[in-house]
């Protein structure tokens, strides 16, 4: 079943506009949300939640549209925006026991389970955890409450390797029994490369790319070659870069030709995203 | 909606506003204008509370919470309408001392009941400018505070000078024996439907100015 599907979403903004964004995400898959800072991926989030209005396009989650069903759907939905930024000061005692009564489903067994495995301490206030630990009391919060999708807006970022590693590890958990998903942004595509299944690439407000990770790893090719090797593909090439001893570049699979004789390598989901933005820089 | 007023009792509302009440005590003060007494609630509670929820980031908890955006404003619209129904009851206790020790009464209107429902007329239209000034922003305080603090002044000093000035005014409003008081209840009575009304008109306003903006 499909967990989440935007359609056609669009907002305007006197110097950006997100355009015609489309995505879908089945159950018990994880989604890797990339695109470069400023790309639109927190602005589709938010589009995608309410907290911006959306200028057209339809969201729907677990199967209901957002707009005519908002409250239901946030009873299953788990968010994180840039880890616990509120109420640094307030014991996260008090924080949980605010937050457990917005929730029908709130599980204190689980609660504590994972405020124990985690180590963190309620008697703490946000301001005294480190980014990682802030990330994971988001993540209990989420979980406490039987969330089935998680929206998660860079929550690796400012983390160390080890923390995030960790946290990479625990959305695998997450998604176990198959019913349940996490959509989650980031620019460190490393770690979309050990844990997700499907990749949405966004660049300037438009989607480059929807699709599994080892389908969009397959669908592009990076080559190498001569300088006097570049003329015959350079309108093929996504994007390409030059050096003293030639040139270098991304293609799509299906465009490349036995012909060309060039270096071919697989490329890295940071590779995609290098090449695509030097090419919206060079339109522009 | 309990759960947001909840939240802002427990997250927001520091527990030493609530003591803002005690300014009432300023109305056994003989001769003085007792509108200021019940004003400190303006001066103090609101833009430390509004500025205390910016700095910890409140809007942004409070609206990934499974609630509607109007929920959010409606839950602060409560929360500071009780802070100032306290002040009115705190005050109506130092009224009713007042009235026993300094039954002479005040040159300015009287601390009575009819004082009591035009202070209650005064939060009314406190609330309806301040509150849907703010939520244009969600953020911005200042200029939403000068007006709507302007505009109590305004509302208390023209109750004040009509006091002084026109008899009939004075015949209703001031008067601090139990016999005036008595006649005062109606008084208090549309005070406080004044109060019920243009705070839920705040309430309406604002929301509608909320749901508007993009977080």
């Amino acid at each position: 079943m499909e967990i989440l599907s935007v359609q056609h979403l669009s907002k305007h903004y006197p110097k950006f506009d997100l355009k015609d964004v489309s995505f879908s995400l089945e159950q018990g898959f994880i989604m890797g949300f990339i695109g470069s800072n400023g790309a639109g991926k927190t602005t589709t989030l938010k589009s995608m939640l309410g907290l911006v209005h959306k200028d057209g396009g339809t969201v729907s989650m677990l199967g209901m549209d957002f707009d005519q069903h908002e409250l239901e759907i946030k009873q299953h939905l788990g968010f994180m925006f840039g880890g616990v930024d509120y109420y640094a000061k307030t014991k996260i005692r008090t924080i949980t026991e605010v937050v457990r009564r917005f929730y029908r489903e709130w599980d204190d067994s689980i609660y504590n389970k994972y405020m124990k495995r985690f180590a963190l301490d309620e008697s703490k206030r946000p301001s005294e955890l480190s980014s990682g630990m802030r990330i994971k009391y988001s993540l209990v919060l989420a979980l406490s409450h039987h969330a089935k999708l998680l929206l998660l807006d860079e929550p690796t970022s400012g983390l160390d390797p080890v923390a995030r590693d960790n946290l990479l590890e625990l959305f695998q958990e997450f998604i176990e029994d198959g019913e349940r998903s996490i959509l989650f942004s980031t620019h460190i595509t490393s770690d979309l490369e050990k844990c997700a299944d499907y990749i949405t690439y966004i660049e300037n407000g438009r989607i480059i790319e929807s699709r599994t990770k080892d389908d969009l790893l397959q669908a592009y090719r990076l080559v190498k070659g001569t300088s006097e090797q570049l003329a015959p593909v350079q309108a093929r090439l996504i994007a390409n870069k030059t050096h003293a001893y030639g040139f270098s570049g991304l293609i799509k699979t299906a465009d490349l030709e036995s012909a060309d004789h060039l270096e071919i390598e697989e490329p890295t989901l940071e590779d995609i995203m290098i090449y695509y933005a030097k090419k919206e820089g060079l339109n522009e | 909606m309990n759960n947001l007023l909840n939240k802002e009792l427990r997250l927001v509302i520091h527990p030493l506003y609530y003591l803002t009440a005690l300014f009432g005590a300023l109305i056994l003060i003989p001769n003085w204008v007792y509108f200021v007494a019940l004003m400190y609630v303006l001066f103090i509670a609101f833009p430390n509370i509004f500025m205390n929820a910016k700095a910890q980031n409140d809007t942004g908890f409070s609206v990934l919470m499974p609630v509607r955006k109007r929920d959010v404003v409606k839950a602060r619209v409560m929360s500071m309408s009780i802070l100032e129904i306290l002040q009115v009851l705190v005050a109506a206790l130092f009224v009713a001392i007042g009235a026993s020790i300094n039954p002479k009464g005040n040159f300015l209107i009287d601390a009575n009941l009819a004082f009591l429902g035009c202070a209650l007329v005064m939060y009314g239209l406190f609330n309806l400018f301040f509150f849907p000034m703010f939520y244009k922003t969600g953020h911005k305080v200042g200029l939403p505070l000068l007006v709507s603090l302007s505009i109590a002044f305004v509302f208390s000093s023209i109750i004040e000078v009509l006091v002084v000035m026109v008899p009939a005014v004075a015949k209703v409003l001031d008067g601090n024996t139990p016999s005036a008081m008595i006649s005062q209840i109606p008084v208090l009575a549309a005070g406080a439907a004044l109060f019920v009304g243009l705070t839920w008109l705040a309430y309406r306003l604002a929301a509608k100015n909320f749901e508007k903006i993009d977080l």
